[in-house]
């Protein structure tokens, strides 16, 4: 390791500092503002330092982690969705009981261990990134301590966490003992020819470990519980930022092996990818509690990118990219919508609360509105563009009966997310209906950038397909 | 200059999308301020483009502008991109400069309506269309822009919604029209899976040079798109729609129903002619369908009383024309015509709404007469244009423009004596149909008296109108007056020249004939309606002949024929399925899908020894999924 090298962890090493900033600022001077405002400056020079340290040749910084295109842009995302989770909590914050401060800085160290787990190469910096992530979490779930919902939520996922933690540790050990190796690149190779009880038995108990961080089937049932208990702008960030990272390491180095239809391991992801979609859509389909219900749809979305993910043809990676990023535009937007109305002692999350709310606040349920059309993949908006993607790299390779099985789940997704868009346009209940508070400046340029983007893209794709094509160049 | 042309269409749709935003909090002076300036400043930049295109040499007369690539799915690659030869500059002078002519117009004869932004967003999101349509290098762009137009056909007739009839009237427009446009999606189809593009000029292309195998499939493609132009150009058998479709405001009838939207498909066929000529016996087809539909229009305009239906029927009429041009090959005579009609036609349009907004809303003729003197520039205006109709000879642009047509049918290698006849005894209903309008309007004894007296905003769009009426005749004439080619030769790089055979009779004699019908249809005019208009008024006896009234008058009985063929029985099942049986298997899978979540539901039990049970299974499960399988 040298300063070179310290240069090239930059964008890293800013989100650490931050997080350490914002701590001792806090110690001395207890302020909502300045310790969102602290996290949000942090944010975007971690963003200034990406162009900078990225360069065409990959950089393996000691054997841990690695800096290229791929992983630049998607820490990019990271960033990009940890802004928007920071502005949702200032407003969400807003009367809390608790100390507001070291929410933010525990974004922070979340938001650190999601870019290294986008980063890593090797599976004890891959283990760390996630447990930062992980730990994080934790805390940032039952950080309003005085509800119970929040701290049920907590357990709920701490527990399958722990276990899954288990399962990623067992697995590996299982490979390593065989293969001789935590290096992710050296495995991509050692793997394709290596096969045998004790290996193929890891990689199971590997993804399964994975697949709980992805709420896939079979390790789904947690993420309603969770999604709803935790506060809103939490939620937007797991769904979004902790889900995505594991993607995009899922992608980097298993995509080759799982497109590999001759494989078991494509087997395997071909299982939770229909199931996953299936169970999100179905189990999604009468909730009656929103949080809940978009904690069903984020699951189907996983199933759907697996399908591009399976594909693992020549437009696999741009198809992953662009529905990544679409993703996390139309999520932080729906949960965006949720947290701005919404404080730490009373969250809107019902169809009850959300009955009417276009005669009672009509921008956010505009907002509401193209989110939820976008999820459902109405043509003009991004939702759209992005599942044609996928559909087209599964046609590409013919792979069918994925296609086929997406088509089918995208028709009964929007059952539900129109049931949701009448909702808001229905007369408003008198008896029900709940006081929402006031929306702060910056959260509404922020909704109002996220419906901008998701049109946008919708009707122009081209600069995202650009971006799309050029990670397809680096993978 | 030429990098203008995006501008354009641009220009109407920022138009349209102001007063679709803020129109309603607009007032009157901004939302015609608006409406009519996007459409003028589109005009203005029309003409600018044309000059620069008109200096480049012959051979260069082709503009491709690439605007952006819209996206990118392996080898789908769709392309913003605008294309421009003769022909689709043709178009759009007509569609621009008329468009603001009659945006002008309505300025003055919309001014008391309430949905008066509404009202100019409409026919701002039509010219956008239009030109878009016009415009477009390949076909599915031009798809949109021809839906687009469809769209702002059925919003603008039924602009007065509140009346029943109106809102059938629009709804009927939209479903005859969709009918010709499936037809054409099903044809676009067809094109794509043959050649595996849309690219207008690599579809041309690439059938140009079709070997036997293809040539059934680009045959049939012509036979789709056909459809689509009938449809949209009201011509036999799906007519149906255009007399209804006066419901609309005068100037959307003018702009839409005369003078641009309803020859979209006489730009369709005219851009796809290779299509049309792969196929041997397609052109004939086109052919016969513009005949049959001039001779029906004509004899139906005959008996109209309602000003504005007549002048529907011979847009029919006219558009006939240009079919039974474009049929025998006479391509360029057809775009003249469609060129002279668009201006003479809209004036007729105009004229005769000045003359419904000075009675009061009036629109029987027979409740009109002797508005000569009340109504002078009108009468001048509106005399100009039914001489031009009426291809009366030498000063007006509708005779050197109908005589190009009947020469082209009468010398074609694919025309015969029989098209020839008939598009003679055409020539004899349209001027007899014209000035009988003329004869009952504006002479004898005056019926009703003018309320209120057009405004210059009304006159002046009529004025120019005139002037074009005449002198766009002069582009183009015939070797015995003068032989003037400017026209012909224009789109000669656009369009395959026409392919003739020698006949015995000289040009001359032939114009003497053709003249002679004009001129004979005007005599029969005056005889009847001037001079006897006692008797033409109540055409009672015989009563075979009062028969044959009712039945030219109802546009030959074709509604009451669809009535029974299709609506009723469409009706008829509609209500025998009124429980839809299909219906029952979406909700038996609606039944399913409920079943399902309640399954699933029961396994989010909310206990955490569960969930962890979960996963424990689906380890086992994966591990023999890995190791076993």
């Amino acid at each position: 390791m040298n300063p070179g090298d310290l240069f090239i962890l930059s964008p890293l090493v800013l989100i650490a500092a931050g997080a350490v900033l914002i701590m001792l600022v806090a110690a001395f001077y207890r302020s909502r503002l300045v310790a969102a405002l602290l996290s949000l400056g942090t944010l975007a020079a971690a963003f200034c330092a990406l162009p900078a340290v990225y360069s065409p040749k990959v950089a393996h910084v000691t054997a841990l982690i690695v800096i290229d295109g791929y992983g630049l842009t998607f820490v990019g995302l990271v960033l990009g969705g940890t802004f928007a989770v920071a502005v949702l909590s200032y407003g969400y914050l807003e009367g809390t009981n608790e100390q507001p401060e070291e929410f933010y800085v525990l974004l922070m160290t979340a938001c650190l261990g999601a870019a290294v787990v986008a980063c890593s190469s090797h599976f004890a910096s891959f283990f760390f990134g996630l447990e930062i992530l992980n730990v994080s979490l934790y805390a940032l779930i039952a950080y309003a301590r005085r509800r119970s919902r929040g701290l049920e939520a907590a357990l709920k996922y701490l527990a399958p966490a722990a276990t899954a933690d288990a399962f990623l540790l067992f697995g590996m050990a299982l490979v390593y003992c065989k293969l001789g190796t935590m290096s992710f690149f050296k495995l991509q190779d050692l793997l394709v020819h290596q096969d045998g009880p004790i290996v193929s038995a890891g990689m199971a108990i590997f993804f399964l470990g994975i697949a709980f961080k992805l709420a896939l089937v079979p390790s789904y049932m947690w993420a309603p519980d969770v999604y709803e208990g935790a506060p809103a702008p939490v939620t937007a960030f797991m769904a979004t930022v902790s889900k995505g990272v594991m993607f995009v390491f899922l992608f980097r180095y298993f995509g080759e092996l799982g497109s590999n239809s001759g494989n078991n391991l494509f087997i395997l992801f071909s299982i939770m990818a229909v199931g996953s979609m299936f169970a999100g859509n179905l189990l999604g389909l009468l909730q009656r509690n929103v949080k809940r219900m978009l904690a069903c749809s984020s699951i189907a979305h996983f199933g759907y990118v697996l399908v591009a993910f399976l594909s693992g043809g020549s437009l696999a990676s741009a198809a992953v990219t662009i529905y990544l990023t679409v993703y996390f535009l139309m999520t932080l937007g729906a949960f965006g919508v949720i947290a701005v109305l919404s404080r730490t002692d009373r969250e809107a999350e019902t169809f009850a609360d959300f009955q009417g709310l276009a005669w009672r606040r009509p921008w956010p349920a505009l907002v509401l509105t193209t989110m939820l059309l976008s999820l459902a993949g109405i043509p003009v908006t991004a939702g759209f563009l992005a599942k044609l993607y996928i559909l087209a790299a599964g046609a590409e390779v013919g792979r069918w009966a994925l296609v086929v099985l997406l088509i089918v789940n995208s028709v009964i997704g929007l059952f539900y997310y129109f049931r949701l868009i009448v909702t808001l346009y229905l007369p408003v209940d008198v008896q029900t209906r709940a006081e929402f508070p006031y929306i702060p400046a910056a959260a509404r340029v922020l909704l109002a950038l996220l419906t901008l983007f998701v049109l946008f893209l919708g009707l122009y794709p081209g600069p995202l397909v650009d971006v799309g094509n050029i990670i397809k160049a680096t993978v | 200059m030429l990098e203008l042309l995006w501008l354009i269409p641009t220009l109407p749709l920022v138009g349209f999308l102001i007063l679709a935003f803020a129109g309603p909090r607009l007032p009157r002076p901004a939302s015609a301020l608006v409406g009519v300036l996007s459409v003028v400043f589109s005009a203005f930049v029309t003409l600018v483009v044309a000059a620069a295109f008109v200096s480049l040499p012959p051979e260069n007369r082709v503009y491709a502008q690439v605007l952006r690539t819209w996206m990118e799915i392996g080898p789908f690659k769709p392309e913003i991109a605008l294309y421009m030869d003769p022909l689709s500059l043709i178009m759009l002078v007509v569609v621009t400069v008329v468009g603001s002519l009659i945006h002008i117009y309505s300025v003055e004869y919309m001014i008391d309506d309430d949905g008066y932004s509404r009202f100019f967003a409409y026919m701002n999101l039509f010219v956008s269309s239009m030109v878009i349509l016009v415009l477009a290098d390949n076909l599915l762009v031009l798809y949109v822009g021809w839906e687009g137009v469809g769209l702002c056909s059925y919003l603008l007739i039924g602009f007065w919604y509140r009346e029943d009839v109106n809102a059938q009237a629009a709804m009927k427009a939209f479903i005859v029209t969709r009918i010709g446009d499936t037809a054409m999606a099903v044809g676009l189809f067809l094109l794509f899976t043959t050649f595996g593009t849309l690219n207008i000029q690599a579809v041309m292309k690439a059938a140009g040079s079709a070997d036997s195998a293809t040539a059934a499939a680009v045959t049939l493609a012509a036979l789709l798109l056909l459809g689509g132009a009938v449809g949209k150009s009201a011509q036999l058998p799906l007519q149906t729609w255009l007399p209804d479709a006066m419901a609309g405001p005068t100037p959307v009838s003018a702009l839409i129903h005369a003078a641009t939207m309803v020859t979209a498909g006489v730009y369709l066929i005219a851009r796809t002619h290779v299509l049309f000529s792969v196929g041997e016996w397609i052109q004939p087809v086109v052919a016969g369908i513009g005949l049959a539909t001039l001779l029906l229009a004509g004899f139906s305009a005959l008996t109209q009383s309602d000003i504005k239906r007549v002048l529907a029927y011979s847009t029919m009429s006219q558009i006939g024309y240009m079919f039974l041009a474009l049929g025998v090959g006479a391509w360029s005579a057809a775009m003249f015509h469609f060129f002279t009609h668009a201006f003479f036609k809209a004036l007729l349009f105009l004229a005769a709404g000045s003359i419904i907004v000075s009675l009061h809303h009036e629109q029987n003729m027979f409740k009109m007469g002797g508005l000569r003197t009340q109504l002078p520039v009108t009468f001048w205006t509106f005399l100009i244009g039914a001489a031009s109709l009426s291809s009366l000879p030498l000063v007006t642009s509708g005779f050197y423009s109908k005589d190009a047509i009947l020469w082209g049918v009468w010398t074609s290698a694919r025309g015969g004596w029989w098209l020839t006849a008939g598009a003679l005894l055409g020539a004899v209903l349209t001027s007899l149909y014209t000035f009988r309008m003329v004869f009952l309007t504006f002479f004898g004894e005056p019926r009703q008296t003018v309320t209120r007296k057009p405004g210059g905003f009304l006159h002046i769009p009529m004025l120019v109108l005139a002037f074009g009426a005449v002198a766009v005749g002069f582009l183009e004439t015939p070797l015995t007056l003068g032989d003037v080619r400017l026209f012909s030769t224009f789109l000669g790089t656009a369009l395959p020249s026409h392919e003739t055979v020698y006949r015995e009779a000289g040009e001359l004699i032939f114009q003497l004939i053709c003249i002679t019908a004009s001129v004979a249809g005007v005599y029969i005019a005056y005889r009847l309606y001037l001079r006897g208009r006692q008797r033409v008024e109540h055409p009672t006896d015989p009563p075979a002949w009062a028969a044959l009234h009712r039945f030219w008058f109802v546009g030959w009985s074709f509604d009451l024929l669809y009535d029974t063929l299709f609506v009723k029985p469409f009706l008829w099942i509609a209500r025998l399925n009124r429980r839809d049986v299909v219906d029952l298997l979406s909700i038996a899978s609606a039944w399913v899908m409920e079943a399902c979540h309640e399954v699933l539901s029961l396994l989010q039990t909310g206990r955490l020894r569960h969930y962890t049970l979960g996963v424990a299974l689906g380890a086992v499960a994966a591990i023999a999924i890995m190791v076993f399988l």
